[in-house]
């Protein structure tokens, strides 16, 4: 379970000095094995927050706390999966797969089974000895995820992970995370800007607003499960477009808001602590 | 393009097996570096038949002084002593100038503490530095290989806290949330992500190696090539400096070579349109 209780976290303005909050007063408990996506305009925080997850950076206050053990850094139970891929050049697919357990000294003979394992799941078997820059960006994101995989986290952190990909592969991978997810359970945050995605994957859809980041509404998805083998007849479904269209009418008030806000003029509508945000 | 990643995975998904690369068939090639050689050589012993100027002979004269100075050993000494000199001073000017560069790339009080020098000396006559070395180290081996040292070290210096700087953030970030120790992300991915642009410094800091012995061979101490050219100079003997000239070229050559067969066995992974 990971428990995030008042979260804040500022970064230093660019120039006039003014701090820009990415976070502020952020709570949310994830459960063990959920699927959570995190939807939101770009620029909300969302990013910030998975790294923030990782450990990848300090923040001002607030607490993340995961099984019992808060965050002070980086840590075997979490995983990440990049936006941009992030894999060696210079390293094969099977060794960049291996990465992570090379650095935790993982014996060779046992990290090179292992990943053979996640490399078959993932499609690219065949594929070991390539280098990424040799690969397609689906079958580049195949390998992030593989190697995120291969240190069987107790979280998998996803930052946009399909965001770089056209939408046939895109769709592909959707289907593909969902059977391996299936399959093997892990805590899933999902970070995405569509809409779609974070329904079809997420077991609860987190809407979050921008500058402050703050959680606008967590949205259910009491869509049934498993969902991988049908992903187009589940986008079909009125549950499927209900959903959608609530975090739709969601998403644009949100900016409408923010629109009268920016020229103004206070909606009827408008919270009264937006306002002096 | 679309229709390429289309492909791909539509192949990924098919058949596992690795496809074959396309066979990039033995066109037609034109040696267009030798001929551009033997060309240059037929116009050199043209033009300077036609144009008999005392101090251009012709490539067959010089290539037959050539051929006498290799009979007599001249030219084998004096090479070896040569190669010696370089040999030092290269190994000194990569230690040295990765080192430094590394320091500098990866720490930017250093940078901003060593900066202004490595700009100043790799810009400055290293020349002029020579009186310097001559009145420590005195006439022999040790002032030329600082002028190599001085020739070579800053662009290697240049290069390696550039290629420090470039590597991708983003690799770095990976490599710290897979919990990895700063020696490790050092290790595994800052050296290996830097690597092209480090060697490419050490290309660029060989050829400036072989200028600066002989230089030094010429202007401090009386030894190896530098002073073979420096006596037929003198005697005005110009079949002799160009065939030393000829012996120059192809030291340097041979170490840019041996150079880039180094690059290519480190960065073997660099797709070959990366390559210059």
């Amino acid at each position: 379970m990971i428990e995030i209780t008042g979260l804040c976290k500022t970064f230093p303005g660019s120039r006039d000095g003014e701090p820009i909050a990415a976070l502020q007063d952020f709570t949310l408990t994830i459960e063990d094995n959920e699927f959570l996506t995190v939807l939101g305009p770009s620029g909300c925080g969302k990013t910030t927050l998975l790294r923030l997850i990782d450990g990848l950076m300090q923040w001002e206050s607030g607490d993340i706390v995961i099984d019992g053990e808060p965050v002070r850094g980086p840590g075997p139970d979490r995983a990440m999966v990049f936006q941009s891929f992030a894999l060696m050049p210079w390293a094969s697919v099977l060794s960049n797969v291996t990465f992570g357990l090379e650095l935790r000294g993982v014996p060779e003979a046992q990290r090179k089974a292992k990943a053979m394992e996640l490399i078959e799941m993932v499609g690219l078997t065949g594929f070991e000895h390539r280098y990424p820059t040799a690969l397609s960006g689906g079958m580049q994101q195949r390998v992030g995820l593989a190697r995120a995989l291969a240190v069987e986290p107790k979280v998998l952190l996803m930052d946009e992970p399909f965001g770089a990909l056209d939408e046939q592969t895109r769709r592909l991978l959707q289907e593909e995370l969902l059977q391996i997810w299936e399959t093997r359970r892990t805590t899933v945050v999902f970070i995405t800007h569509s809409m779609e995605e974070a329904v079809l994957l997420g077991d609860r859809v987190v809407l979050m607003s921008a500058r402050p980041g703050r959680i606008e509404e967590i949205v259910p998805v009491p869509l049934p499960r498993p969902r991988s083998s049908h992903i187009s007849s589940v986008e079909a479904s009125p549950e499927f477009a209900e959903i959608t269209t609530k975090l739709w009418n969601r998403l644009r008030d949100m900016q409408t808001s923010r629109r009268h806000r920016a020229a103004g003029v206070h909606g009827a509508g408008t919270p009264a602590e937006e306002r002096t945000a | 393009m679309n229709t390429t990643v289309k492909t791909d995975e539509a192949v990924a998904q098919r058949s596992p097996r690795p496809v074959a690369p396309p066979r990039r068939g033995p066109r037609v090639s034109v040696p267009v570096g030798a001929l551009s050689l033997l060309g240059g050589a037929v116009l050199w012993e043209i033009v300077a038949r036609l144009w008999d100027v005392s101090f251009f002979p012709p490539l067959s004269a010089v290539l037959r002084r050539l051929g006498e100075m290799i009979a007599d050993g001249e030219i084998l000494g004096s090479l070896g002593n040569s190669l010696l000199n370089l040999l030092i001073g290269a190994v000194i000017s990569v230690v040295l100038g990765v080192g430094v560069g590394l320091l500098m790339g990866a720490y930017k009080k250093v940078e901003q503490a060593l900066d202004v020098y490595v700009y100043a000396l790799l810009t400055a006559p290293s020349l002029v530095f020579a009186p310097i070395f001559f009145s420590i180290f005195g006439l022999g081996r040790a002032s030329i290989v600082a002028v190599v040292v001085m020739y070579a070290t800053f662009i290697v210096i240049i290069n390696t806290a550039s290629a420090i700087r470039s590597v991708p953030v983003s690799l770095i970030e990976m490599g710290r949330s897979f919990c990895a120790t700063d020696w490790q992300v050092f290790r595994r991915i800052v050296i290996p992500a830097a690597m092209p642009l480090i060697m490419a410094g050490l290309r660029l800091g060989m050829g400036r190696a072989v200028k600066g012995m002989i230089n030094g061979e010429m202007f401090i101490a009386a030894v190896g090539l530098g002073a073979l050219v420096m006596d037929a100079g003198r005697r005005f003997d110009a079949e002799t400096i160009l065939a030393v000239l000829l012996v120059i070229i192809i030291v340097a050559v041979a170490t840019m070579q041996l150079v880039q067969l180094l690059d290519r066995r480190v960065t073997r992974w660099l797709p070959s349109t990366a390559r210059k």
